[in-house]
């Protein structure tokens, strides 16, 4: 029997199945998020034995420990009157609604039901795959069969107590694909961090691009040039000419790592000659136009040195804060502007496109 | 090999897990939704394998293992309601499926199978529920036992898939009368392996449950469906073995239907009588009635539907999870339990 359907749908199915070449269809704040992916859901610590309720791709998720200390990532819903469950009560591993008393295990099977006297076999609620790791537990919101550990990003830096490690987190009213963009291009640093990470010459020196395996990686070398402030004032080095060079890789949905070297050719007797420093953003689409966002800033120098704790942490949240403003402006004008527009892309935004075509393409295979 | 199942030229879009809908701001609160038949494939003598996609074409989300559907359909006259477990893909690591996939075994003298087995054909609209998690798997077990009898492999199956895409340490006994009444045998043997064992009856007899709970490592979860027989067996061996009741964690298939089922009357309190057909229950003939009922599970488990009984002249055949003691003289739950006699007045 031919159905009804065949006719209408033909057409836009290959309308569907082109993909869009012009870059300013690759994906933007609009674009379905994408779900098969490891994302940070908190640090560690913030997991524990009250229960915290966070959005993750639109999805309203709580947060606790079982008292051995495995997290728990439940939909914060009860299944039955939509209580938030995070409202609740912890008793043992299990978690008490605070309307009419359901429990719920860890792993979400209604183990009671105080108003029928026995635990209804209908009654669960979703649970998402979690695991610590490192200084983060990272959650998996998309199909749980796909959820495989080996695929949470390996950050070692951020645990090895040879380095030293800064860090701070924002919740930003931005779409995480602006986010991407922005950690990958950075033809912005003289501009909007003219007092930090910005130095004109390094903004012209030679960049390459390209894409590995799904991710998309700049770097960048200049040689004999002055150290910039943010990285050689912790170290003690203005005072040299040095080699700096750096990569930036946008490494997941989720993620996005860099790594400044600098080398000072001459040190000073007992300095190193070189001096390495780890960016890491995490960030987590809570929705379209929302993001967790956390930063680590970690070097291979002075792991307990409290003045430059301080030092990197004042610079690296100043620099952060200007990228912050600068991306909850843009958001509210793409959103609130009543005229189109279509955003002109120069040869530098090339990286920015690199991953924003990716980000499209994970998009779209979750979607047929 | 599994046959990829033909589509024809229906586009089924995005298979996306979860409630995308709420995100798009499209309202989501009806608990049912517009289907159609796409295909139906025969499996063996009796069991046919129909994929279900929405009306409209959009993708129907991805359930997680263990979920059923509640599928309404019929006409003139003919209503019924049976849930069906969701199988999802046929191969391991595969997720992404924009139908539903459901098994339906032709039952003799069962209204309900056999009206879906004549009338289902490619295109045929149906009412479906979203899919309802009332057997979910636990995520982080050291070892599962899955125990399939029949028809009952429905949900196992998706359960096997789901542990074996995910690497976890599992054994599957699945038992029936023999291979050729069996469906999905061969996709089962490609996916699971050697943790597969298929135990046809009609040679061997019926496995010794006790014998396979004891052969289980420590730590064993097991989830069972089929017959209800067979539940009971293995919760009993699962007793007699010490094990928590915990442990063993089962769905029964269809409690409202059984083949020998009669039709009777119900009589309600302002006189009105209403017929209850041998393929149908109370509550479905109530409701077709137009009475005022009340139900969520519809299968014995929830007790919305527990009514008093006012009289009956036969006896009452609970099928429910729920009512207990002295409550089984005088009340009953009309989604699934039924009477021997001719007339039940209800209290209603
Ligand atoms: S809303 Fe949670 S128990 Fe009623
Ligand atoms: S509707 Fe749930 S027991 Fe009848
Ligand atoms: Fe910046």
């Amino acid at each position: 029997m031919a159905s009804t359907l065949d006719h209408p749908r033909s057409d836009n199915a290959i309308f569907a199945a082109m993909e869009p070449h012009d870059c300013g269809s690759f994906a933007n704040n609009t674009t379905p998020l994408i779900r098969n992916c490891w994302y940070a859901a908190a640090r560690v610590g913030e997991i524990n034995r009250k229960p915290l309720a966070r959005t993750f791709l639109g999805v309203d998720v709580v947060l606790y420990r079982t008292e051995a200390g495995e997290p728990v990532a439940m939909r914060n819903r009860c299944p039955h009157r939509s209580f938030p469950l995070a409202r609740g009560k912890l008793v043992g591993d299990r978690l008490v609604c605070g309307y009419h008393g359901m429990e719920f295990g860890a792993d979400g099977a209604c183990t009671h039901l105080p108003a029928m006297g026995h635990a209804p076999a209908t009654a669960s609620v979703r649970t998402f795959p979690i695991v610590d790791r490192g200084p983060l537990a990272w959650i998996w919101m998309g199909a749980p069969d796909l959820a495989d550990e080996v695929l949470i990003p390996d950050t070692p830096w951020l645990s090895d107590p040879t380095w030293g490690t800064v860090s701070g987190d924002f919740h930003i009213l931005c779409d995480y694909v602006a986010m991407h963009e922005n950690l990958i291009d950075q033809t912005h640093f003289p501009f909007l961090h003219p007092d930090t990470v910005g130095t004109p010459d390094y903004a012209r020196s030679t960049l390459t691009a390209s894409t590995e395996n799904g991710q998309v990686v700049i770097r960048r070398e200049l040689r004999d040039a002055p150290p910039p402030g943010v990285y050689g004032k912790p170290a003690n080095i203005m005072h040299k000419r040095v080699t700096r060079s750096s990569e930036a890789r946008f490494a997941s949905p989720a993620l996005h790592t860099a790594y400044a070297r600098v080398a000072v050719p001459d040190p000073d007797p007992g300095e190193p000659s070189l001096y390495r420093y780890n960016i890491t953003h995490v960030f987590t689409p809570e929705t379209n136009n929302s993001i967790h966002y956390w930063w680590f800033n970690s070097r291979d120098y002075r792991p307990e040195d409290p003045a430059i704790d301080r030092f990197m942490l004042e610079a690296h949240t100043q620099a952060y804060s200007e990228d912050v403003e600068a991306l909850q402006w843009i958001n509210a004008v793409v959103r609130t502007d009543g005229e189109e527009q279509f955003d002109l892309s120069f040869a530098p935004d090339k990286p920015g496109l690199m991953a924003r075509r990716i980000m499209y393409r994970l998009a779209m295979s979750e979607q047929d | 090999m599994p046959v990829p199942p033909r589509l024809g030229s229906i586009r089924i879009k995005a298979a996306r897990f979860g409630s995308e809908a709420r995100r798009k701001g499209e309202p989501m609160q009806d608990k049912y939704l517009d289907a159609v038949v796409l295909t139906r494939r025969t499996l063996t003598e009796r069991i046919t394998e129909f994929l279900i996609g929405a009306a409209d074409g959009q993708a129907l989300s991805l359930a997680e293992a263990g979920s059923h559907i509640e599928l309404r359909f019929g006409g003139a006259g003919d209503r019924f309601l049976r849930h069906y477990s969701l199988i999802g893909p046929l191969t391991a690591g595969t997720v992404r499926e924009p139908f539903w996939r459901i098994a339906v075994r032709r039952e003799d003298r069962a209204r309900g199978s056999h009206f879906i087995h004549r009338h289902l054909l490619p295109g045929t609209r149906l009412r479906v529920s979203r899919p309802i998690n009332a057997f979910r798997l636990a995520r982080r077990q050291p070892h599962t036992l899955l125990v399939a009898g029949g028809i009952g492999i429905t949900p196992i199956l998706a359960m096997a898939r789901s542990l074996v895409t995910r690497q976890q340490a599992f054994s599957l006994l699945y038992v029936g009368v023999e291979k050729a009444q069996m469906a999905y045998v061969e996709e089962l043997a490609t996916m699971c392996g050697p943790s597969l064992t298929v135990a046809e009856t009609s040679r061997q007899g019926v496995p010794d449950l006790k014998a396979v709970l004891a052969a289980q490592p420590a730590d064993t979860t097991a989830y069972v469906c089929g017959p209800s027989g067979m539940i009971e067996d293995l919760i009993k061996a699962g007793a007699a073995l010490n094990w928590v009741p915990e442990r063993i964690r089962f769905e029964i298939f269809n409690t409202a239907h059984r083949p020998e089922d009669q039709p009777f009357e119900v009589r309600l309190k302002d006189g009105r009588i209403v017929r209850v057909g041998a393929g149908t229950t109370i509550l479905d003939a109530l409701e077709g009635a137009g009475v005022d009922t009340y139900a969520d599970c519809r299968r014995g488990e929830c007790g919305l539907c527990t009514t008093a009984v006012l009289s009956c002249d036969g006896a009452l055949d609970h099928r429910d999870r729920i009512c207990s003691g002295e409550d089984r003289a005088h009340q009953m739950t009309i989604c699934c339990s039924r009477i021997t006699g001719h007339l039940l007045n209800l209290d209603l």
